[in-house]
């Protein structure tokens, strides 16, 4: 079986991915550079001085160790916010951002039925979206290793894991929208949204003891509540694929029955 | 007649707005059918209905006796299809568009196109975002012919192209019908469907106007004539001959206008010495701008393309 619209879903984001791997590996890289002199800056006089809550969000205590660093300074917001973005991105463009370029309507007509269009577009959103959290994987490691981190493999893979599974989501609520709408602005707003109110939970939830009950329904915390870097699979992952692959089937069926946009 | 297109009661409503009303067609197979109306009339509307990009409010859009809402991909297996507004990936190459879209159509001979390429004198080497509207179309027409379609569907399919490459263009749709292959075309320009096009619709605010063969409408459209008498002309005689309209006299010529057949005039001029007849043969111009000043409040077809004269 060919899978033509895949294929060209993937080569379509090639620079894309190309120059979203070099931010990833620059971030990593840059942090690994800052890291001794962050380790030797903080010490137990430090800690006394900062507030509780911020020692709290930030895990500063936990910033002498290689895995704690990492967790706090780059897989807690930066390196989520690249997988988002790329998947938002990705997502929206996929469907309605391709329809109302116009590029899409020659495809639509053609042996292939939309959801077969749909599904081989959302499996290259995955596809490209696990090429980059191999990269983060891969220069995670490298960053360890430059900087005598000492971060496990099965740590750096879960962190990538987190990552991706982030990206993921929100990439698919993108494209569940657009493909349901054919309008890409809505896409990617709704989607942001989604991601902002999902941090502002997380971090809601750390903070103010009310929210604790709430805060597993936000995608950042089923995404790094573990560390990401740690040695456990938490459940908040299944959730988060689980999640990706209901936004799009249940976007299907709209997709398959609406007008297609006019460009 | 095996039909290639069957639409009953085709409505497209876009909240008030009427796109389309309650179309009723057949378009057999084997012929070129044009559809004429200005910008905004309902072709592209009716286009999109057809290819099973737009769902019809009301009625049913049959293509080769499929409904196209109910299995829409076994129709658009079969269908060739040149939006209005063609629009490719600006980084591909005119020949790799081609092969995917060869791909995604499981075409097995994927390079069917360079023939086409070369009639149009396409360069197949340059990336689409770097062609002229006049070559990108140009792209847009190879890739609607090049998986040799029963049926091709072309939404204003010169736009943008010169001269030459229309006439070739032209050349190719008589080569497709020779085939005994389908073509829908919509235009605005009126020569260009008269130069191919066995039958003509036109639409006219969403409603179809009028649809026929071309000879049954240009012999059904205005016939001006110039009659030169040997004696002065008959007056009251013309007047009253069925179809005759806008009689006027000067010296020993009438002219007049007739609508529908000849047949009376000529049958009430045999009893008088008629020395010279000069006859205007209708275009498919007269015809259109006649349907379009009288089906319903008057308009002057601002929006249509004429040619010069």
């Amino acid at each position: 079986m060919t899978v033509p619209i895949f294929s060209k879903t993937l080569r379509d984001q090639r620079w894309a991915l190309v120059l979203w791997s070099l931010g990833i590996g620059a971030l990593l890289l840059v942090m690994a550079a800052l890291w001794p002199t962050v380790r030797d800056l903080i010490d137990a006089d430090l800690l006394a001085a900062l507030p509780e809550a911020l020692v709290e969000l930030f895990d500063i205590d936990d910033m002498v160790t290689g895995v704690g660093f990492l967790n706090t300074e780059v897989f807690s917001i930066l390196m989520p916010g690249l997988f988002i973005a790329y998947g938002v991105g990705r997502g929206a463009h996929a469907i309605a951002g391709e329809e109302q370029d116009g590029t899409l309507e020659v495809v639509l007509v053609s042996r292939l039925s939309r959801s077969r269009i749909a599904l081989e577009k959302a499996a290259a959103l995955a596809v490209s979206l696990t090429v980059l959290g191999a990269v983060g994987f891969a220069f995670t490691l490298l960053a360890s290793s430059l900087a005598d981190m000492g971060i496990p493999a099965s740590y750096a893979a879960n962190g990538a894991l987190a990552m991706m599974l982030i990206g993921l989501q929100h990439g698919a609520l993108a494209f569940a929208v657009g493909a349901a709408s054919g309008r890409r602005g809505l896409a990617v707003g709704v989607a942001a949204t989604v991601a902002v109110m999902g941090y502002v939970l997380h971090v809601a939830g750390v903070l103010v003891d009310g929210l604790e009950a709430w805060q597993p329904l936000s995608p950042f915390t089923q995404a790094i509540a573990a560390g990401p870097l740690s040695d456990t699979v938490p459940l908040g992952f299944a959730w988060l694929a689980l999640a990706a692959v209901v936004f799009v089937v249940a976007a299907l069926p709209r997709f398959t029955r609406r007008d297609a946009a006019a460009s | 007649m095996e039909l290639a297109i069957r639409n009953r009661d085709l409505t497209k409503h876009y909240g008030r707005t009427r796109a389309l009303e309650s179309l009723d067609l057949e378009v057999p197979r084997g012929v070129v059918f044009g559809c004429l109306g200005p910008n905004g009339a309902g072709k592209t509307t009716w286009i999109r209905s057809l290819v099973g990009l737009l769902r019809p409010t009301r009625g049913r859009a049959e293509v080769f006796g499929i409904d196209v809402t109910e299995r829409p991909n076994e129709v658009q297996a079969r269908i060739g299809y040149l939006p209005g507004e063609f629009n490719a990936d600006d980084d591909l190459t005119a020949e790799e568009y081609l092969r995917f879209l060869g791909s995604v159509r499981g075409q097995h001979d994927r390079d069917r196109f360079r023939s086409i390429a070369e009639r149009l004198e396409l360069d197949l080497g340059r990336r689409f975002g770097d062609l002229s509207h006049g070559n990108r179309q140009k792209v847009g027409i190879a890739q609607a012919f090049m998986s040799e379609p029963e049926l091709l569907i072309l939404d204003e399919p010169t736009s943008g192209l010169d001269p030459l490459v229309q006439r070739e263009f032209l050349q190719m749709l008589r080569e497709v019908r020779a085939e005994g292959r389908t073509v829908v075309l919509s235009s605005h320009v009126v020569s260009e469907v008269e130069a191919v096009a066995d039958a003509v619709g036109i639409l006219r605010e969403g409603r179809l106007v009028v649809a026929d063969a071309m000879e049954e409408l240009k012999g059904s459209a205005r016939r001006r004539i110039e009659l030169t008498f040997a004696e002065p002309p008959p007056a009251t005689v013309l007047q009253e001959v069925p179809g005759v309209r806008e009689l006027r006299f000067d010296g020993r010529t009438a002219r007049l206008v007739v609508e529908g057949s000849t047949a009376d005039l000529v049958a009430a001029l045999a009893r008088y010495r008629v020395e010279d007849v000069v006859s205007h043969v209708p275009d498919l111009e007269e015809v259109f701008l006649h349907h379009y000043r009288t089906g319903g409040r008057q308009d002057d077809g601002a929006d249509l393309q004429q040619d010069p004269p």
